[in-house]
């Protein structure tokens, strides 16, 4: 596979969707300047735990999260044949900042005008060259329509098979694709007749039945069965060998994404700590890699990883928390790898992405090597 | 004194459900949730429960705990058969077994601050203490815990979701129980706070000879904490035994698919795909006859579909194939 | 980039104060709520101590159905020259205390039959639900003009019927809050603990997770009792003259309105609009605050 090379589908550049939370009386910074790319025909697997932003980035790139205030600035370039579409293009100027004493007090967000625009962006793209597969397959599906006719219905809308005959074929080759048992019987059957896993593969064939040039798929295998989930993700795998189909696959099991990503993206606290093509991210090895990354693959709670006296290398402390951001590395806390010579910038200043091999990119102190 | 803290005979469990609304009671359909499971548990261990979703294995733990009550079976704590207490009579015994919930929610009144949750567990069986008795206890619990002080005055509500699990531990410890049924305490933590709370409750056992119960769909995890484990199918277990014993060379088919299929012990060693069935949930309307997991099960297959795998007379029995190792299998896997 | 000048605003206080966290429409009605509240109990108060600004009965001939701020009378007189406020202040005890009956019976048998509906379900289940119907298809009026041609129109009789038809509807909330703490496993694991079933009932379920819910349903009872007392005043079926009412008040002062003196029933009707209004935005307000925190 071609990890990191080749020309580019979709590139997000500083990424920041702020929420305003009633409750705290502060601004939850969700997403917090991400900056990915994915490159065609690759799968791109972000890794992350709750609160680290990386459903509410792809929601936010495909204009999904319309609530206020929502997505602030960025651009998500989307490469529609030859032509770069920006899909938030024109967003921020909707978004207007009260901001006293250097302190943004409020975000004001021109609702109307912004869900025109997101309409207006996306609706030539959505579903259509971008689909989208979610953790819950039977709240993501129409509940009184069979899936059948809703995979047929993504086949009308999006591809030319406008026959209702044709379509209705066409559904049944997908649900052949998908490996569902029986698709002639399962193509009559509503959503929560279905088995969770039979749900999520229906689920992939509507989202595939579009043709769609990128595929997001949502934590497709969370809440799923043991025995379920390593059958959809050899779905996933073989489908993706088939069809060569671009993918951003979003999960919090390392594994999961190590078996399916050609480039991994780690986050944290709304921010991407590491990227880089999985064999050096995960790598359990590599010297290089950000120490968060490091520690979470050995605290998996797995015998491999735990000492004679069964412990497991924890991290300490709690997940970030997205709202009392710090002024410097957001690892800082809970990192174990720190030392002297790092210390003190680690407080003061954020690290920036530094490559520390051809394309892998480390975003911590550490791994700079001036000074 | 004996060294077995908790035996478990024989235990059914079972749901009625009235087919319509208003039905007759007799017209009622029986749902097996959990079908004549045993096992025993020593002081100072642990017995992992695996299985998959709708096994029986969270119900088994709660009939356990008398949240349930059983339809049939006994149940020993201490060598005393608690199975026919009555409600009054059993809440002395409560202090001595408690239950970590897998919601996170469970232990906390949500409209309770944390300091008050915690004082009304020491307090509930040792009314006599003094208030100030009391604080010290709490001040304990948090320690053990590893909770700073001020989180005493906050809401369930502002806590993360690793904190909550904590107070939900200092809660049954708060009663000095011996015996701790963990019902996927790590399953709705983060990855990076999972492991902090595997070794939190290593720590505590070692330090206060707790015995657990630990129920969990990840076999890895309960391969990590588990001194036996016993993997359940569809109410019933299917294979008992030495945890090494199961992790190395697991002898019932079911449970060598659940290792096969763990995601990343497959990308470690390329073993063959995964063997292909019918994959459909248990009907408990129409109970398959004989071994309940011959539908699914390759090994049926691969033997021409011999009878005595479906013939309800010729069930497979749970049968000891090593020392401490049990299988309920016509045809077990060779070690 | 713009966004690295500016630090974010933090909370400097992470506890969840409801009154710092509420919006301001919702302070505001609950402020004019508690007004309300306050001004029937002085009221009351003073209607109790016969601390009255003029005799309610004092007819004075010489000024009927006068204007507000006129001869002495603060909001003028009715048509027998009695002082309008008097009769006003006096009006609260025709409802006041038949209402804070109302409200026990609703809250004490809604909270009874919720808890054991939520706990238990079954049966009791059934019959909130089917009660809960059966009352709201059937309107309340009519029911209480059939007690009061059962029995006889006496205020307190008529309150019992609006707590007793009130309770079903306190019950299937109550019965929400029980099933919500279930479904969280709150009850299961505290009886796990160890704690009794009526510690856990009067305790955790009633006072920690209910009183705001009881508290606002009781707010919007008092504003339904008012309501129910000055219609049936009104209509002639409650307090009868020459004691007050707001609803006899507005009923006697309507037959002068076409002669121009709109003023002697429409102070009467301005009570009753303040009052109800002020106690329903008041449970609205608290209902916003305490309720929807989450």
């Amino acid at each position: 596979m071609s990890a990191s090379s080749g020309p580019l589908l979709l590139q997000i550049r500083d990424l920041r969707t702020y929420f305003y939370s009633q409750a705290k009386q502060a601004f939850v910074r969700a997403v917090d300047g991400v900056d990915l790319a994915v490159f065609k025909g690759s799968t791109l697997g972000i890794v992350g735990e709750s609160g680290s932003g990386k459903s509410i980035t792809m929601l936010s790139s495909i204009g999904l999260v319309t609530s206020a205030p929502g997505v602030i600035t960025g651009s998500v370039i989307f490469q529609d044949g030859d032509k770069p579409v920006n899909l938030l293009g024109g967003l921020p100027d909707y978004v207007y900042l009260e901001i006293t004493d250097g302190r943004i007090m409020a975000v004001h967000k021109q609702q109307p005008q912004w869900m025109t625009r997101v309409r207006q962006n996306l609706k030539p793209y959505r579903g259509n060259n971008i689909a989208m597969i979610f953790q819950n397959p039977k709240a993501a599906m129409h509940p009184y329509q069979t899936i059948g006719a809703q995979i047929m219905e993504a086949i009308q809308l999006h591809t030319d098979i406008k026959d209702k005959v044709a379509a209705r074929q066409m559904a049944l080759n997908w649900l052949d694709r998908v490996q569902m048992d029986s698709p002639r019987l399962r193509f009559d059957n509503h959503p929560h007749g279905l088995s969770g896993g039979m749900c999520q593969r229906a689920m992939i064939a509507m989202a595939l039945a579009a043709q769609p040039s990128l595929l997001i798929a949502d934590e497709p295998t969370t809440g799923l069965d043991a025995t379920i989930q390593s059958k959809i993700v050899d779905l996933l795998l073989e489908l993706r060998q088939d069809l060569g189909i671009t993918t951003i696959l979003i999960s919090h099991d390392i594994s999961v994404i190590k078996r399916l990503s050609d480039d991994v993206a780690v986050m944290y606290g709304g921010r991407v700590m590491e990227t880089g093509p999985a064999a050096l991210v995960l790598d359990e090895r590599n010297e290089q890699r950000h120490p968060y990354t490091h520690a979470l693959l050995a605290s998996t709670p797995r015998r491999a990883n735990a000492n004679a006296q069964g412990y497991l290398p924890a991290i300490k402390g709690e997940v970030c928390d997205n709202i009392n951001i710090p002024a410097g590395c957001r690892f800082l806390s809970r990192c174990h790898a720190i030392n002297d010579r790092v210390r003190d910038r680690c407080r003061r200043m954020e690290p920036e992405l530094t490559v520390v091999a051809p394309g892998h990119q480390v975003r911590c102190w550490l791994r700079q090597e001036d000074g | 004194m004996t060294d077995t803290i908790l035996e478990v005979k024989n235990l059914v469990k079972h749901f009625r459900q009235r087919k319509r609304l208003l039905a007759p009671r007799a017209d009622t359909e029986i749902i097996p949730a959990v079908d004549d499971i045993s096992f025993y548990l020593r002081a100072g261990e642990t017995l992992g429960l695996v299985g998959e979703s709708g096994c029986g294995k969270t119900t088994a733990g709660k009939t356990i705990l008398k949240l349930l009550p059983a339809t049939a079976g006994q149940i020993l704590f201490n060598g005393e058969d608690i199975t026919h207490l009555e409600r009054r009579q059993f809440r002395p015994y409560r202090r001595h077994m408690q239950m970590i919930f897998q919601d996170l929610d469970a232990a906390l009144n949500p409209k309770m601050r944390i300091r008050d949750v915690l004082q009304e567990a020491v307090k509930v069986h040792s009314p006599q203490l003094s208030s100030a008795a009391v604080k010290v206890r709490v001040g304990e619990l948090l320690d053990l815990v590893n909770l700073k002080q001020n989180k005493l005055v906050q809401f369930p509500a502002e806590l993360s979701g690793g904190e909550k699990r904590r107070v939900g531990i200092a809660r049954t410890l708060a009663v000095e129980p011996k015996l701790i049924i963990a019902d996927e305490p790590t399953s709705a933590l983060d990855v990076s706070i999972q492991a902090q709370v595997i070794n939190l409750m290593r720590a505590l056992q070692n330090r206060l000879g707790l015995s657990y119960l630990f129920i969990s769909h990840d076999l890895q995890l309960v391969e990590l904490i588990s001194h036996k484990v016993a993997v359940m199918y569809l109410g019933q277990i299917v294979e008992m035994g030495v945890t090494q014993q199961i992790a190395r060379a697991p002898r019932h088919p079911y449970t060598r698919i659940l290792w096969s299929s763990l995601v990343n012990k497959r990308t470690l060693e390329t073993t063959a795909p995964v063997v292909a069935g019918n994959w459909g949930v248990y009907d408990f309307e129409r109970p398959a006859a004989g071994c309940r997991f011959a539908s699914r099960c390759p090994i049926f297959v691969a033997k021409g579909k011999p009878s005595a795998c479906t013939d309800p007379a010729t069930a497979p029995q749970l049968k000891g194939v090593a020392e401490g190792h049990q299988v309920r299998c016509h045809f077990p896997l060779k070690a | 980039m713009l966004f690295r000048q500016f630090q974010v605003e933090i909370s400097e206080s992470n506890q969840l104060s409801w009154w710092r966290t509420a919006g301001r429409k919702n302070k505001i009605y609950v402020i004019y709520g508690l007004a309300v509240v306050l001004a029937v109990l002085v009221s009351y108060g003073l209607g109790a101590l016969h601390w009255l600004p003029h005799d309610p009965d004092d007819m004075n001939f010489d000024s009927l159905m006068a204007g507000p701020f006129t001869g002495g009378y603060l909001l003028g007189t009715d048509f027998m020259g009695r002082d309008l406020l008097t009769r006003l202040i006096l009006g609260t005890q025709a409802y006041f205390l038949p209402g804070l009956m109302a409200i026990a019976i609703a809250l004490v048998l809604g909270a009874v039959l919720g808890v054991s509906a939520g706990y238990r379900g079954g049966r009791v289940d059934t019959v909130v639900v089917y009660c809960n119907n059966l009352i709201d298809s059937f309107p309340r009026l009519i029911l209480v003009l059939l007690v009061i041609a059962a029995f006889k129109p006496d205020i307190y009789y008529i309150m019992a019927v609006v707590g007793v038809t009130a309770a079903p509807l306190v019950a299937s909330l109550v019965k929400g809050k029980v099933l919500f703490l279930r479904q969280k496993n709150f009850i299961e694991s505290a009886i796990a603990l160890g704690i009794p079933a009526r510690v856990i009932i009067i305790k955790h379920i009633l006072w920690y997770n209910c009183r705001a819910l009881l508290l606002i349903q009781a707010t919007l009872g008092m504003a339904e009792a008012i309501l129910i007392e000055t219609s049936l005043s009104y209509l002639g079926f409650g307090v009868q003259e020459p004691i007050p009412s707001w609803g006899n008040m507005v009923q006697a002062g309507a037959n002068y309105l076409l002669q121009g003196n709109f003023w002697p029933s429409t102070a009467p009707a301005l009570a009753i609009l303040f009052t109800v209004l002020g106690f329903h935005l008041l449970g609205d307000g608290l209902n916003d605050i305490l309720e929807r925190q989450q």
